[in-house]
């Protein structure tokens, strides 16, 4: 490469763009929160004293943080794990020749398209226990009025359905693409052997779907940890009694209502941790651990 | 080079030079700038006001801004300040009072006075006696409103209750209440947004500090008092309204959804802000029945105190420039303006502020057609000028508001005793308050 460019300054001036925007908006606020979190702050910083790790020893010994861990792995669980059951079986329905396929399918892709914002709004309007449409189906089916808003598990459990729905599109486009990917010869193979639907579902197809699934457990994880403040926002804000607290919307609530910015610099930097395992984890192994057909 | 670069140098700053001496003839306004926090209908209300202003003050302009809540209006203002580039008036919460003093970012109000300059005598006591501080007036009182009991007269009559005789006490709004969901009037009796805001009313209407240092006037708090007996009444009260299915849940500080509830008639009572007469009147009168108001209930044998004063003031901003502050000083003075206040009065259902407006309001006969803003004004005006009515000072004041709503919420969610809670609440509190006096002092 010397011997080409002559110098070797030309790869730095090169990269240099990159490398600014990289400093700037990443690595400048990451080096600033990780020295807030060893302050305690008041007025956004505009007052602090430094307490070293108490920050942290605070968050590890809170109930409510603690608290927000179980929620965040209860709510992520839910979303990938039902959000990802959805998604196949819907994508599998609309990979079938029917008349108006299309039409299906960006009516199912859809949702993706909205904002959280006005997916939490269109939520709020269908669980309103008083004036809501799903409560008015269920008090004149069943006689039953379920209080979403201050039963701490409905709470959940909306939410939870708010944010797969959200991302129903996303995962949905993924499985299509695979399902259309998967090669016709080992399915007519499998037919011509006089193999069962359902075998051929879970022995061939979902062989094929791995990777495809691997990925989407790894995007979704990351969505339901860090895109769905939005959804809780509106939805809930994070209650009744931190029911819906997870740990994103606990950091927002201790930056921007209680005016702790140390305190929740040391969540973010925690959160930074589990983002950097994710994304290990991302590149470990849908990279190596996964192999077929060719 | 050095020789042209010292030429250019040169030119450019006798141009700057120039262009400094022209600039003070040209532009004489002084230009500042209002955030306020006042949304819906409101907006329009203040923006009508800061045009008036504009055109009868030709050597001022202010620019006006909506900047979202209290809360939001608050955080951007600390950022620009930061940023050097703050504004010079700001609308802020009572309750942010004591955080905006310690913020250093804000000049007080008085401080810029010349003496006399403002009556003060005109101002209503409840008023000036939430937002004095040490003896100073840090900010001016501007939108002012408290809690009122909001009734369906026609659903009180249809209960064969007296519908010019509404409940005044705990035990009376359980019998009410218990009569319409009896009688199938209505699925709830009563509904109020879980807020903080009101349990605090109830509290200082016993007569019971929140916090101690008198209620945190007389120092920085370090303790409160939510688990003292007087507390542990109002949330016993509360917790078996609920229980038997007499007061309808909206949520936490969901304002909107409590007064949905009462327009919808899916309880009889509503209790709210006064800031809401107007509207929650006329949706009655659209829904097709008439709406009472009465003050706030309390438990029976316990002495009423009154109320304390929320909504907001007007806070000046430092300013390097001397000219902006007292720009801003004339503004906010105006804003306080008795004629002013009866506008605002009028279009919004805040409280008038000053004596003579509430004079004028009174010999136009406005409180005659309006009985229901009497009710308001007289429950302001009844309260005892003590500590607890006062209202309290905390730096925190919203994470303590979050504490007091989830210890609320998850009591009437059966998750612990109401004692239990109570007490675990007032530890988080006592720590909130000593970790804010650590930092800040």
């Amino acid at each position: 490469m010397d011997s080409r460019f002559g110098q070797k300054k030309l790869p730095y001036i090169l990269l240099l763009p990159s490398i600014i925007v990289s400093i700037l908006f990443l690595y400048y606020p990451a080096i600033k929160s990780f020295i807030l979190s060893l302050y305690k702050t008041a007025f956004f910083g505009m007052k602090k004293i430094f307490v070293g790790g108490e920050n942290f020893i605070e968050l590890f010994t809170s109930p409510d943080y603690l608290n927000s861990i179980i929620i965040s792995l209860i709510f992520s669980a839910g979303v990938v794990v039902i959000g990802l059951a959805i998604s196949l079986f819907i994508a599998v329905l609309v990979n079938q020749d029917v008349k108006g396929v299309r039409i299906y399918r960006i009516g199912l892709i859809w949702p993706y398209a909205l904002s959280p914002a006005v997916a939490g709004t269109i939520w709020l309007f269908l669980f309103n226990p008083t004036a809501g449409l799903v409560n008015y189906i269920t008090e004149s089916l069943w006689g039953i009025s379920p209080d979403w808003i201050s039963n701490g598990k409905l709470a959940l459990l909306m939410v939870i359905g708010a944010a797969i729905w959200k991302n129903l599109g996303y995962n949905i486009v993924f499985y299509l693409a695979a399902l259309q990917n998967i090669p016709r010869e080992v399915l007519e193979a499998a037919d011509v052997d006089g193999a069962s639907d359902i075998y051929k579902f879970f022995k061939i197809t979902f062989f094929f779907l791995q990777p495809t699934t691997l990925f989407l457990i790894i995007t979704n994880l990351i969505y339901a940890f860090f895109d769905t403040f939005g959804v809780i926002d509106i939805l809930t804000k994070g209650g009744p009694v931190n029911a819906t607290t997870t740990l994103i919307y606990k950091l927002f609530i201790d930056a921007f209502q209680n005016y702790k910015s140390g305190l929740a610099a040391a969540q973010s930097i925690i959160l930074f941790i589990m983002v950097m395992g994710l994304t290990i984890a991302q590149f470990k192994w849908t990279d190596n651990k996964i192999q077929y057909g060719a | 080079m050095r020789g042209i670069g010292r030429v250019l140098a040169g030119l450019l700053v006798v141009t700057i030079t120039s262009l400094l001496m022209v600039v003070p003839v040209s532009a004489e306004k002084v230009k500042i700038e209002f955030w306020h926090a006042m949304g819906g209908g409101t907006t329009g209300v203040i923006d009508r006001m800061v045009a008036d202003f504009n055109y009868t003050h030709p050597d001022i302009e202010v620019a006006v801004q909506y900047k979202g809540s209290y809360r939001e209006t608050l955080n951007a203002t600390i950022a620009a300040a930061r940023q050097g580039t703050p504004p010079n008036v700001i609308q802020s919460f009572e309750i942010g009072t004591r955080q905006n003093i310690d913020s250093g970012i804000f000049v007080p109000f008085q401080e810029l006075l010349k003496p006399g300059e403002v009556d003060w005598n005109d101002f209503l006591d409840p008023v000036l006696n939430y937002y004095r501080v040490d003896e100073k007036l840090y900010s001016m009182p501007f939108n002012s409103s408290n809690p009122i009991l909001y009734y369906n007269k026609d659903m009180f009559k249809k209960a064969g209750l007296d519908p010019d005789n509404p409940p005044t006490t705990f035990e009376g709004i359980i019998e009410t209440s218990q009569k319409i969901v009896d009688k199938g009037i209505a699925k709830g009796g009563i509904t109020w947004a879980l807020h903080s805001w009101f349990y605090e009313q109830w509290l200082a209407n016993m007569g019971q500090n929140l916090v101690n240092k008198e209620n945190g006037r007389e120092g920085l708090a370090t303790e409160a008092y939510v688990n003292s007996e007087k507390s542990l009444k109002i949330i016993k009260w509360w917790k078996e309204l609920y229980d038997k299915g007499l007061w309808t849940n909206p949520g936490i500080e969901n304002w909107s959804q409590a007064r949905q509830n009462f327009i919808s008639q899916r309880t009889a009572m509503l209790i709210t802000s006064t800031s809401s007469v107007t509207s929650v009147t006329n949706s009655g009168k659209e829904q097709g029945f008439e709406v009472g108001t009465a003050p706030i209930p309390i438990p029976a044998g316990e002495t009423r105190n009154g109320v304390v004063i929320g909504g907001a003031s007007l806070w000046i901003v430092k300013n390097e420039d001397p000219a902006k502050e007292q720009a801003a000083k004339e503004f906010v003075k105006w804003m306080s303006l008795p004629e002013n206040q009866i506008r605002w009065h009028k279009a919004t259902g805040y409280f008038p502020i000053r004596k003579s407006a509430v004079d004028v309001l009174e010999k136009e006969g406005w409180f005659k057609q309006h009985s229901n803003y009497k009710t308001a004004f007289d429950q302001l005006l009844e309260t005892k000028s003590i500590r607890p009515t006062q209202g309290a000072l905390i730096g925190r004041f919203m994470e303590v508001r979050t504490i007091i709503e989830k210890a609320i919420e998850s009591i009437l969610n059966d998750q612990g005793s109401i004692e239990e809670v109570m007490d675990k609440a007032n530890k988080d509190i006592n720590d909130s308050l000593q970790e804010y006096n650590r930092v800040v002092h």
